[in-house]
């Protein structure tokens, strides 16, 4: 497994465990009465600086955790030699469009309840629901990528 | 239509070369040995650019590392 691949990995479980803090906390919310508009809100703002920390964060505590793996496993101080070279790229860009095709199919979804007489809450709910699903369909993509060679 | 891909002889013009790893071939062309990998394997086309690299490495014309050829024709 490359160091690319990796990254991605520890960034797909971030995503998984983003969304299931996500679907608990909604669950809690039906099962409370409904969607509150409140916290949904909340909950949104949550999610959205949440994915975002972890692309950030996520990408530079992968970098110095997967630097001590590689000292631990070889036994040397030399840092891994990484490039990030056109197939990196490629794969990259077909992740992040599988995931907005995923995004917007999410999106549309969401509208047709909305237009079939669902409260705009729900819409919102499975927006959010939607947007992260999206990433974890673009990282599980990009890994398939991987491991096929292309 | 008659199917036609790209074949390559890396692995054999590594093995000529003194036997080049995998590595050395991607230290020497900047790019990961993951893509070697997938290059010699057939399951990525390099870009032009990096094809040429390729080439150049081995001190070959393009034609003997890279060749177009349909299913039935030899490499």
């Amino acid at each position: 497994m490359s160091y690319k691949e990796k990254s991605i990995a520890i960034s797909l479980v971030s995503y998984l465990m983003i969304l299931g803090y996500y679907l608990v906390q909604v669950r809690r919310m039906i099962q409370a009465g409904g969607l509150v508009a409140s916290e949904l809100f909340v909950l949104w703002a949550v999610v959205i600086v949440a994915t975002i920390l972890v692309n950030i964060l996520g990408n530079i505590l992968a970098s110095i955790v997967l630097a001590i793996t590689h000292a631990i496993q070889t036994g040397s101080e030399q840092v891994e030699r990484y490039v990030e070279d056109e197939r990196d790229r490629l794969i990259d860009l077909k992740g992040t469009k599988i995931a907005y095709i995923t995004f917007s199919i999410g999106v549309f979804i969401a509208m047709l309840t909305y237009m079939l007489g669902q409260s705009g809450l729900v819409m919102f709910a499975l927006i959010i629901f939607f947007s992260s699903l999206a990433e974890i369909v673009g990282s599980i993509s990009q890994i398939v990528l991987y491991r096929r060679g292309f | 239509m008659e199917k036609y891909w790209i074949r390559n002889n890396i692995r054999r013009l590594r093995f000529n070369n003194n036997e080049m790893t995998q590595e050395q071939l991607a230290e020497k062309v900047g790019v990961t040995r993951q893509t070697i990998i997938a290059i010699e394997g057939a399951k990525y086309s390099p870009s032009l650019e990096l094809a040429f690299r390729i080439a150049q490495v081995f001190g070959v014309p393009l034609g003997e590392v890279f060749s177009y050829t349909s299913e039935d024709e030899p490499a």
